[in-house]
């Protein structure tokens, strides 16, 4: 994830530090994705749950003639799972493709590297594994999250670690 | 021609130049071409041709690792192509020690090439020994004797490998004639030969016996190099494609306008897809070609004499799958040499041809291809097996004294059996015939065995055609679909709530089954799904026992519903959800809905299904009672029992009686289209006449042309049934047998009279011989 951490601050910097991110609601949090790692959002997913899988595990869809695995953000941040028809994220990590489920995706915003700061120390553990600092918008903050941070392998193995 | 497309970029690491990549293709192709022509040259030590293509073959691959700058394998490649020049100029006779030179030539320069492969570089070791073994065969002072003059009689036709004139380059084989007019249009493909074209041209320039030279350039236009990879999507997008199909035609199937489109669309996915799956298939001899190098190596160090038959070179088969089969031929080659077929001396003493024979033979069945390896050798000794498998503690002597010789031939298969007497550097490791069969399954094969002591041993590999798209049932548990291999299913048996109390019964909390008698352990998927989950007892729902065989476990496994079986096609699931270890993959139905398929194996070693030598009987207990006698399913009709010859048993249906049809007054039943007439000597239909409802158990069979149905109250049990002689004669009786030590009367099939033409009324209906209880 360092690798694409630095890959960001290089990109910030060469292109008049300004991202485009993809917003994404989730309670009473807003939170981005940087467009170049997303591959596609769908729409009104129902995900196939896979019994005996790690609890992350959000289920299976259908992507593209392949099976894509996704990654529950609800479960991440410990929040109650959503039942019925949620939005995917298909996201790009080092290993491969998978899914991000979350309630509803939002406009795309240009926010500029200058107001991004790193994740303040009071977060706790978890939730600084996850994400990627913050940007300041007018308003209001938008966490950055990081698709290496959230891959399923990384998260199987942080999980093993854990237990 | 699918074969002629040759599927690279597996072996070949991805960070180097083109060039490189290209040469290293090239001369791995060159070196297999050699290796075959070495083991026929043994055997046709005079002929020209085939010392021209070694010669080639060398000729080239030091041409080009001059401007590619490989010293070490120049310098290796320049000593063979010396002695491969005096041989070619008939200086030196391709005596065995030349050809166990060439051989090792052969090793070396592979050796260097794999060395590029994975570093870049060819290493730093030093071929002096090798070298000087070589220059030492160029000298003259050996004596000229026509070695090894066993130039064997071209017997069959069949004896394709060792004998008939050698296989033409793989490469260039397949030319254009059979080649698909689009791929010969497109614009030259020259991608893969500009540098093998180069060398080619300039062996060939200083090389006379230019033969195959037109061949070369046909060849270099008509086929192209594809990646895996690009295959692997392909395959993927045109499943992908089956699926919009299948949805498609669902959605327009009401829409006349629509029909004739979708109908094309259905013709044109199905085109498309069966010449995706051709464009992966490769023909056997792929791997076939790998074994005279062994065999000759192996009869060498063994001291047998061994002719190799080889059958169906060109039938296909999946590339993966030919990858996924390469190591249990090879064991199962082995296997042969080393305790199949016996020394030339041994087989003298026993009245045999010195020589002994192993046959690969290859061939298609339906979706199967079958790999059949066998030898005339020892065969497998049911004593021997029987005390190394004591003697290993897989088995107890009681229970190995109640054995046939079948069955105790099948502990061979169990892991940690070898029974070579001493540990050879060939085989007799203990990794031995489980492997092979647990390799086999893994891709959805099953290998047989069939030995007779003194005669010979048949291994045969069933290796389904593709792996992409497998059969499968799609059975419901936990609210969800899954999809079971039809492969590992053997039967299916319906257990309704009211008889689950009865017929599930329980040793503490391990559930079982009885299946004809014998217990069957339960798997139930819900439970083992979700472990803390609130599920509905057996009695409370319908129960489907799924019988299932998996590296030599048998179980039930039970779900709470079947639907249809469907032709699935496999998606790869994530590491995360491998890593549960019970999928093998994930599907998309024809709903569009998503199944999980179920892996057998996993699943029972997950419940703790253990493999051991009772179960192995278990398998086998159905083979032993078919050589003592027939086999008869016992039935139940009006409160009597009768048989029926199992062999003949198609199907079991129930059915309610309202589905019984009557032509007149002869019980007729519409099943699947066809009309059966159904016999009813029992009594059975008028015993429910007023009953619409009821449930009533046909049992379909087969007689001659024709199927009939018998109406039974219920399905007993399958047993044996023993001939009776009538006292004091040897004459057998007719229509009865002994099952269960009971006289049971055979249901007469041929007697139920055919069913009139059109629906006129017939009187001639008559009885089954009765039941003598």
């Amino acid at each position: 994830m360092s690798t694409a951490i630095a890959g960001l601050h290089r990109k910030e910097k060469v292109a008049a530090a300004l991202v485009e991110m993809c917003s994404v609601r989730l309670g009473s949090s807003l939170f981005g994705v940087p467009i170049s790692h997303i591959l596609e959002i769908v729409g009104g997913a129902r995900p196939q749950p896979v019994p005996l899988a790690p609890k992350f595990v959000g289920g299976l869809v259908h992507y593209r003639g392949d099976v894509l695995t996704t990654v529950s953000l609800r479960y991440l941040l410990g929040m109650p799972i959503k039942e019925g028809a949620q939005d995917i994220l298909v996201l790009e990590s080092s290993s491969g493709c998978f899914g991000l489920l979350v309630d509803s995706v939002g406009e795309v915003l240009t926010v500029s590297s200058a107001d991004h700061e790193p994740n303040p120390s009071i977060l706790d553990e978890r939730r600084r594994a996850l994400f990627a600092g913050a940007y300041k918008l007018k308003d209001s903050l938008l966490v950055m999250l990081d698709p290496e941070r959230l891959d399923p392998m990384r998260l199987g193995v942080a999980e093993m670690a854990a237990a | 021609m699918p074969g002629a497309i040759i599927l690279a970029g597996q072996e070949v690491g991805s960070n180097m130049d083109e060039l490189t990549r290209e040469f290293l293709i090239e001369s791995q192709e060159g070196l297999d071409r050699m290796e075959r022509c070495l083991t026929d040259l043994e055997v046709r030590p005079q002929d020209t041709a085939l010392i021209a293509e070694i010669f080639r073959s060398v000729h080239t691959i030091k041409g080009t690792t001059g401007f590619l700058g490989f010293k070490r394998l120049e310098k290796l490649a320049h000593s063979g192509e010396n002695l491969l020049g005096l041989l070619r100029e008939e200086k030196l006779i391709a005596d065995g020690p030349t050809i166990t030179g060439l051989l090792q030539l052969l090793d070396g320069l592979r050796l260097i090439l794999k060395t590029i492969e994975s570093d870049q570089n060819e290493g730093t070791d030093d071929d002096a020994v090798l070298i000087a073994r070589i220059e030492e065969l160029q000298l003259p002072a050996k004596p000229k004797q026509p070695a090894h003059a066993k130039v064997a009689e071209p017997q069959t036709p069949a004896a394709t490998l060792a004998f008939a004139p050698p296989p033409p380059p793989p490469v260039l084989v397949q030319a254009a004639s059979e080649l698909a007019a689009p791929v010969e249009e497109a614009p030259a493909a020259p991608i893969a030969t500009q540098a093998s074209a180069a060398a080619m041209a300039s062996a060939e320039a200083e090389f006379d016996g230019s033969k195959p030279r037109p061949q070369v350039t046909a060849a270099a236009e008509s086929t192209l190099r594809v990646d895996v990879t690009l295959l692997n999507r392909m395959m993927n997008l045109v499943g992908e494609l089956v699926l919009t199909r299948n949805q498609v035609l669902q959605a327009t199937a009401n829409d006349p306008n629509l029909t004739m489109l979708s109908r094309r669309l259905d013709m044109v996915t199905a085109d498309l897809r069966e010449s995706v799956m051709k464009a992966r298939m490769q023909p056997v001899s792929n791997i076939f070609s790998k074994i005279p190098r062994i065999v000759r190596d192996l009869s060498q160090s063994l001291n047998r004499r061994v002719r190799l038959q080889v059958e169906g070179q060109d039938t296909e088969l999946d590339k993966s799958l030919l990858e996924a089969i390469k190591d249990p031929l090879t064991h199962a080659v082995r296997n042969s040499l080393d305790h199949g077929i016996e020394t030339p001396e041994i087989r003298i003493a026993a009245g045999k041809d010195p020589e002994g024979t192993l046959k690969l033979r290859a061939s298609q069945e339906g979706s199967h291809v079958v790999i059949e390896i066998s030898d005339d050798g020892a065969g497998i000794s049911p004593d021997k097996v029987r005390s190394k498998a004591i003697e290993k503690g897989l088995i107890t002597a009681d229970r190995a004294a109640h054995l046939s010789e079948r069955e105790l031939q099948q502990l061979i298969f169990l892991p940690g059996f070898s029974t070579a007497a001493a540990v050879t550097n060939v085989s007799g490791r203990g990794v031995g015939m489980d492997v092979v069969r647990t390799n086999v399954e893994k891709i959805g094969g099953k290998v047989e065995l069939d030995s007779r002591p003194g005669k010979g041993t048949t291994l045969r590999m069933r290796i389904p055609l593709t792996l992409a798209i497998i059969p499968a049932l799609i059975v419901r548990s936990v609210n969800q679909s899954f999809a079971l291999p039809q492969g590992a299913l053997s039967e299916l048996v319906h257990v309704p709530p009211s008889q689950a109390a009865t017929v599930i019964e329980w040793i503490e909390d391990a559930p079982l089954y009885r299946l004809r008698g014998k217990l069957l352990p339960l798997v139930f998927l819900d439970r083992l799904l979700v472990p803390d989950g609130d599920h509905k007892a057996a009695t409370e729902k319908d129960n489907f026992i799924a019988v299932l065989d998996a590296d030599g476990r048998r179980f039930g496994l039970v779900v709470d519903g079947l639907a249809d079986p469907e032709e699935i096609v496999v998606k790869p699931l994530s590491a995360v959800l491998k890593d549960i270890g019970l999928y093998s993959g994930a599907t998309v139905l024809g709903n569009a809905d998503l199944a999980l398929i179920l892996d057998p194996g996993s699943i029972a070693q997950k419940a703790g299904v253990n493999l051991n030598a009772e179960q192995l009987a278990v398998e086998t207990g159905v083979e032993v009672d078919a050589a003592k006698g027939l086999e008869y399913l016992l039935v139940e009709a009006a409160g009597r029992q009768a048989a029926v010859p199992l062999g003949d048993v198609l199907r079991i249906e129930q059915l309610k009686v309202s589905r019984i049809e009557y032509i007149g007054y002869r019980p007729v039943l519409n099943f699947e289209g066809q009309l059966l007439p159904v016999e009813d000597s029992g009594g059975v239909l008028a015993a429910v006449q007023d009953n619409p409802d009821a449930q009533i158990i046909v049992v379909v069979c087969r007689e001659g042309n024709r199927h009939v149905g018998i109406a039974v109250t219920h399905v007993l049990d399958v047993a044996a049934g023993g001939d009776l002689f009538e006292a004091g004669t040897t004459a057998r009786t007719g229509g009865v047998t002994l099952l269960k030590n009971r006289v049971t009367g055979v249901v007469d099939l041929v007697g139920v009279p055919p069913l009139p033409p059109g629906a006129a009324v017939h009187n001639d209906w008559n009885q089954i011989p009765e039941t003598v209880a």
